[in-house]
């Protein structure tokens, strides 16, 4: 049987990648701060394989055919298309785990999730920022899971509290002896391309930390229904933290860091979640 | 109200770099080969946030004018002059 070890959610954003280089000091190092963080908790769990629930920015999918969720199942997917990314993290392939993305789809569908598949994604700088900064090994097998949060109607927050507690009885019920980590990225509050953009809401951001260390499924579920269509549309990333944080069993948040990141654009989190079954 | 083909031309924009070189250069040329109306060819033409804004998803809209070449923080203001819907406005 496999075994969750770790739980990690990270924010992303195109100017943590553009800019890096360029920004200040004092804000890059705490940026770096929070990846070195989770990439230290992440290599002290020696995960076998990472689970990476992230959106799409309109990479894979278009309004013509966009899946609430797609399970990326290849032997391996394509690296970051985006020319920024490239220049800061040139992967042209990461290596997948087709084993069990295919046993999560099927444990999924085995229990009324319906869930589009990819034998191939391209993982764009939703996935890969987090990846590079984190310093994630190129040995270590990605299986991603595609969230919509970009293009309204989005899963519900029931539903991605859901999704994470099926994605935890697809690891344990996967045959093999695997360690396996999760990592959502994305949020937490941000504003792109709308009247609002720039804005951080950082009432909303420390709110979703209150929820999600009090552990309470149904008030989170109703605090983020009720606060998502009032803040910037970035912060619909925040599903794929509670994908992360239903995986985890809902307890054990561990607030890294958030601070706003107005030069990245981004409420900047890092969290990790104790795993009771890591050994 | 989303327009398809709006937002079908900017996903292609990202997606094709011959493309957005090509629109760069004749803008009119490659309009012609989407299904536009004429007032929004219009205001693609005048780069008018405020008229394309509500037509396509945020983030294609955002791609969309880097590949116009916007400075980042002209398309900022150029969306900040709109009403906001939500909040107040930090950045």
């Amino acid at each position: 049987m496999a075994n969750l070890v770790g739980a990690f959610a990270a924010s992303h954003g195109p100017i943590i990648a553009r800019d890096w280089e360029t920004m200040a000091k004092d804000h890059r190092n705490r940026l770096a701060a929070g990846f070195d963080e989770i990439g230290r908790r992440l290599k002290a769990c020696r995960p076998d394989l990472l689970v990476v629930i992230s959106p799409d920015h309109w990479v894979n999918f278009f309004i013509s055919n966009l899946p609430a969720v797609c399970i990326g199942l290849g032997e391996e997917h394509d690296g970051p298309p985006e020319p920024f990314m490239q220049k800061v993290f040139p992967r042209e392939r990461l290596k997948g785990h087709a084993a069990f993305g295919r046993h999560l789809l099927e444990t999924a569908l085995e229990r009324d999730f319906e869930p589009a598949l990819s034998h191939r994604l391209k993982l764009d700088h939703g996935t890969c920022i987090p990846l590079w900064r984190i310093g994630v090994d190129a040995e270590l097998p990605i299986v991603p899971i595609i969230v919509n949060d970009l293009e309204e109607p989005m899963p519900s927050i029931r539903r991605c509290l859901a999704w994470g507690r099926l994605l935890r009885q697809a690891i344990e019920s996967y045959p093999e002896p695997l360690r396996v980590a999760v990592l959502g990225t994305g949020g937490l509050s941000h504003s792109i391309g709308e009247p609002t953009m720039g804005w951080i809401d950082e009432e909303f951001d420390h709110a979703c930390i209150r929820h999600f260390a009090d552990g309470e499924d149904a008030r989170l579920a109703a605090f983020l229904t009720e606060a998502l269509p009032r803040t910037g549309n970035g912060a619909h990333e925040i599903r794929d933290w509670v994908v992360a944080h239903a995986a985890a069993g809902s307890q054990g948040f561990e607030l890294i860091d958030y601070f706003p990141s107005p030069q990245t654009l981004v409420g900047a989190g890092f969290a990790s979640w104790r795993v009771a079954a890591a050994a | 109200m989303t327009d398809y083909w709006v937002s079908k031309l900017f996903f292609d924009l990202q997606h094709d770099a011959k493309l957005a070189a090509e629109y760069r250069a004749d803008m009119p040329a490659v309009l012609e080969r989407y299904a536009i109306k004429p007032d929004i060819r219009k205001a693609l033409i005048e780069d008018d946030v405020g008229k394309i804004a509500p037509l396509v998803n945020a983030y294609l809209l955002r791609f969309y004018f880097q590949i116009r070449g916007m400075p980042q923080d002209e398309f900022i203001a150029r969306l900040h002059a709109l009403k906001a819907g939500k909040g107040k406005v930090d950045g």
